[in-house]
């Protein structure tokens, strides 16, 4: 029997293991993704876009010349980057889409203009940009692309941050800073311009490292090496018809769409109808790339005449992976688990384009560590910059931000725990936590307690003390800990959500409460709240039809499901629009009962009166022996600001490396988080399980390789660039809790995107805790162990 | 083989299609199945036999076919999911799996036909994997939500489903 989580609150359907509402279509084959519904044979008339995918991470277009292209048979029509209807197109920004509508002239994330919609000059290899073709057939597009002659100017490429701070390395990105590839500080990031890149400087760090028992310094490095994976490519297909467009997409976030189309194309939002289907595992794509690919769709459509459809290729969706981040870190701590200082020096290789992610290095500090993870720290000081190189760009990857800081960071308080000569259990307890709960923190002792327990924590041996197995493999457990995400009261800038619930007259249910399902399972943790609020009617989860069509003409509001929060926040909504179907039954009832509503209340299918409650009307006959019109109960409603604290997650992971090979196999993984409240008990372990196997991959095989010299990427497709099958993930335990609560009805929190958080650390610290070494950056290939093996070795026979 | 044009029983039905009216003789199997035939089930994803996405059962065992050229299947019978019912007790699993501790057997739903497929072929020539060749079975797949221990385990129990009727 495995570990089964007790709910705080006894609900019949919310929190239960249940099937997810569409497992029996995904089973069968019958869920539509985007490219399902946009097949030739149901539009005929449909043409294909191809976008230029740059040979060049330094090129510029000095000439381009497309009549051998425009004379290839089944070409319809071409876009230059000189068109003049791109050329009047102002700048957009790589990272355009978040939690809320967003208008081109507003921030709910840091923008930076750094994109052009069409540009004649590249920053990577792959960037997609110059021209774009509409032809018969994807293969006819890109065959056109190639028969345009282009003259380029090519500057050389750089991808490591020691070479972008050089003298007379390219400026990528002058309109962001016309002398240097740095990012410059923002004064909503970090503060603005700061001396010597300090974004921090809390207390008096060299007070605290005096007053420590010990002091240790790590060096790791995460991010650049992999990219979200996802099976379903991005891709739209857009008709354009006299003034209006109708675009069907798998983005998960058809308003944003819709607001961005509205903003660059000046049609009113009214005559752009944007379908948005069920969309496979983003993993935090859908965040940069994706706006010329929207537009230049659309042009060619109005162009062309015929529906226009781009989807990536395999190539193109490697354009995005995590931005990598390589973070010294010197901690100081006494013997009681108290650190007594953190000094953190942080250098961002961005890539070529910025996302939010410049915000993952500098900003996670000022929004997420310090007030959040280590809140009892008293003397924390940041240095932090940030480069544009030619690299893949870093872009939102699952736990974005979070991996980067707690993968040095979780390795640092290893560290410390085995100079101090404690369990690092202990620090966690002493010096984690937030600036809005008390101390110690309860949260983290209920992860860090139950997982512990259950991993089997206390077995550990000391560092590369333990036995060697056949001789030649050593085994090892590593631990560490984070902060959930995403509560209620921290999503201030999401806006509204609205919903709709429509009890047809034999009972049966419509629920409107729009979100692109990816895996999320938002849609079943909303039917399950759905169910639980209409008891009074006896409804149950297959009494309800989820609306899974994303439509803004027809739609309500799209609630996209990042951050996890989609598990909980619908389920909120949802409350208010059963207790406006509740009144509606009533009112209908006491109509047809004739008497007032007051006298009435409805319980079990019953409309009844409260005094004599023999008198009553079977709920089922309100409409069926009326007109038979719906009752639609209606809610929209902002989030609960009330700040309720946070919640926390920990990862233990048990290894063995075999010191012949270098290969790491995980052999244990625990996760264990406290939600405040399971949603959906069977969707959260699914997301718990997954989010590891995630974090794993990124450990131990995804890695990105480039040539150095031209900055192309090499591996771009999925068999060279490795991600975990069945046959390498071990038995993983997710363990649910509800010891943290959040505001409102269920005061849950975001899991999802936080699972693959530790997973990384965990293996890291468990690889040290086997054969003493520390890998200083992901993946753990065969070939780092050896290194670090060998180095080893010379270290020891120099004593 | 014929040049004009194929045949294929798909899902126990015929289908006779003539090349450059009904399909391209440069089309892979697994374009003619979707693009011109409509069985979306069969999902593409690499393109390159990486990801399994795109698995059918050709003559009742699997295949990749975005790996294959339609005219390659000429004769052959051809399961795609939109062939399996929906009692299928693989089905069955894969939709029903809930025990705590394991999740589900998918999220977004986008791999699962590809894995289902797969399972009909390992267990029609091996009832009873061992858990070794279950993941080894089932290793050319790939599932981004990471869903494997759900799949997993809802494997060993229409395995063991099959144990019982014996």
């Amino acid at each position: 029997m495995k570990y089964q989580y007790v709910p705080r609150v006894k609900r019949k359907y919310v929190g239960s293991y249940e099937p997810k509402i569409d497992a029996k279509e995904k089973a069968m084959g019958r869920t539509k993704f985007f490219d399902d519904q946009t097949i030739k044979a149901k539009n005929p008339r449909m043409l294909y876009c191809s976008i230029m995918s740059a040979p060049y991470a330094n090129g510029k277009i000095l000439s381009m010349d497309t009549a051998k292209a425009e004379a290839l048979e089944g070409v319809r029509a071409i876009i230059r980057f000189d068109d003049p209807e791109i050329m009047a197109m102002p700048p957009t920004t790589n990272s355009w889409t978040d939690t809320a509508i967003t208008p081109y002239h507003r921030e709910t994330v840091p923008k930076w203009f750094d994109r052009k919609v069409l540009d004649n000059t590249s920053r990577f290899v792959g960037d997609l940009m110059g021209v774009a073709v509409a032809a018969d057939t994807r293969e006819i597009a890109d065959e056109a692309i190639r028969l345009i002659d282009i003259q380029w100017e090519v500057a050389p490429a750089f991808l490591e941050v020691e070479d972008a701070e050089k003298l007379g390395a390219k400026v990528l990105h002058p309109e962001a800073n016309p002398t240097g590839n740095q990012l410059p500080h923002r004064n909503d990031l970090d503060g603005g311009v700061s001396v010597d890149n300090i974004v921090v400087d809390k207390g008096d760090v060299e007070k605290g490292f005096a007053e420590a028992d010990a002091v240790v310094e790590v060096d790791e490095t995460f991010g650049g090496n992999s990219t979200q994976g996802t099976l379903d490519y991005r891709g739209c297909m857009i008709e354009w018809v006299d003034d209006k467009i109708e675009v069907w997409t798998n983005h998960y976030y058809s308003d944003q769409v819709r607001m961005h189309l509205h903003d660059m194309l000046g049609l009113p939002l009214a005559k752009i109808r944007v379908h948005n289907t069920n969309c496979g595992a983003h993993m935090g794509k859908w965040n940069m790339g994706e706006q010329n690919f929207f537009l230049l769709s659309a042009m060619l459509s109005k162009r062309t005449g015929c529906p226009v459809k781009y989807k990536m290729n395999v190539h193109e969706e490697f354009a995005e992976t995590r931005t990598q981040i390589r973070f010294k870190i010197k901690a100081g701590g006494k013997k009681d688990g108290t650190i007594t200082a953190l000094d953190f020096d942080g250098i961002g290789n961005q890539g070529a384009y910025n996302g939010v992610t410049g915000y993952a290095l500098t900003g996670f500090m000022n929004a997420e560590g310090i007030p959040r993870l280590f809140y009892p720290v008293e003397n924390v000081r940041m240095r932090s910059r940030n480069f544009f190189t030619n690299r893949i760009p870093g872009g939102v990857f699952r736990s974005v931000g979070n991996v980067q800081q707690n993968f040095p960071l979780g390795q640092a308080v290893d560290q410390l725990a085995e100079q101090l000569g404690i369990d690092p259990i202990d620090i966690y307890k002493k010096s984690f936590g937030n600036s809005y709960d008390p101390q110690p923190n309860a949260s983290i002792a209920s992860v860090l307690d139950t997982a512990s327990e259950e991993f089997g924590w206390k077995n550990r041996h000391a560092t590369d003390a333990g036995p060697l197995i056949d001789g030649y493999k050593k085994r090892g457990m590593g631990m560490t800990l984070h902060n959930q995400w995403h509560a209620e009261w921290q999503e201030n800038e999401r806006g509204r959500i609205e919903t709709t619930i429509r009890v047809n007259p034999d009972l049966s249910v419509i629920l409107n409460a729009p979100t692109k399902e990816t895996g999320a399972g938002g849609n079943s943790a909303a039917v399950m709240a759905c169910a639980d609020n209409l008891s009074f009617l006896g409804t149950t989860p297959d009494d309800i039809k989820w609306v899974s069509d994303g439509d803004t003409e027809m739609g309500l509001r799209d609630c996209p499901p990042t951050d996890s929060v989609v598990s909980f926040i619908l389920s909120e909504c949802i409350v208010g629009a059963a207790l406006d179907v509740k009144r509606q039954f009533i009112e209908r009832a006491a109509e047809m009962m004739n008497m007032k509503a007051e006298l009435l209340d409805i319980a079990d299918g019953k409309v009844y009166k409260k005094t004599e409650p023999w008198i009553y009307i079977d709920a089922s006959n309100v409409m069926m022996e009326d007109d038979c019109v719906p009752i639609t109960g209606r809610n929209v409603r902002n989030n609960n600001k009330t700040v309720t604290g946070i919640a926390y997650g920990a990862w233990f992971a048990e290894v063995e490396v075999d010191t012949e090979t270098g290969k790491v196999t995980v052999l244990d993984l625990v996760i264990a988080n406290d939600v405040g409240q399971v949603m959906h008990a069977s969707g959260a372990e699914a997301q718990q399980i997954g989010g590891v196997c995630i974090g794993m991959g990124e450990t131990l095989t995804e890695e990105l390789f480039y040539d150095k010299r031209t900055g192309t990427p090499l591996n771009v497709n999925y068999i060279d660039y490795k991600m975990l099958t069945m046959a390498d993930v071990p038995e993983i335990s997710p363990i649910l809790l509800e010891t943290w609560k959040g505001a409102s009805e269920y005061g849950a929190c975001g899991l999802a995107e936080s699972t693959p958080t530790g997973a990384s650390t965990a293996i890291a610290n468990a690889v040290y805790n086997a054969i003493g070494i520390r890998v200083p950056n992901a993946p753990f290939s065969p070939k780092k162990i050896l290194e670090g093996l060998a180095e080893k070795e010379m270290k020891e026979a120099q004593k | 083989m014929n040049t004009d044009s194929i045949k294929l029983c798909i899902n126990g039905r015929d289908y006779v299609l003539k090349v450059g009216r009904d399909f391209e003789i440069t089309e892979t199997l697994s374009t003619v199945l979707r693009e011109r035939l409509g069985f979306t089930g069969v999902r593409v994803s690499c393109n390159q036999g990486a990801c399994g996405a795109c698995t059918i059962l050709l003559n009742g065992k699997s295949a990749l076919s975005c790996m294959m050229l339609a005219v390659e299947a000429d004769g052959c019978d051809i399961t795609t999911i939109e062939g399996m019912p929906a009692d299928d007790p693989i089905i069955e699993a894969f939709a029903k799996e809930t025990d705590p501790g394991y999740g589900t057997a998918m999220q977004c739903g986008f791999c699962t036909p590809g894995f289902v497929l797969e399972t009909k072929s390992l267990l029609a020539e091996n009832p009873h994997p061992t858990e070794a060749e279950i993941r080894d079975g089932l290793s050319g797949h790939v599932c981004r939500c990471g869903a494997y221990q759900g799949i997993e385990h809802a494997v060993k129990k229409v395995s063991a489903a099959v144990k019982e009727v014996k």
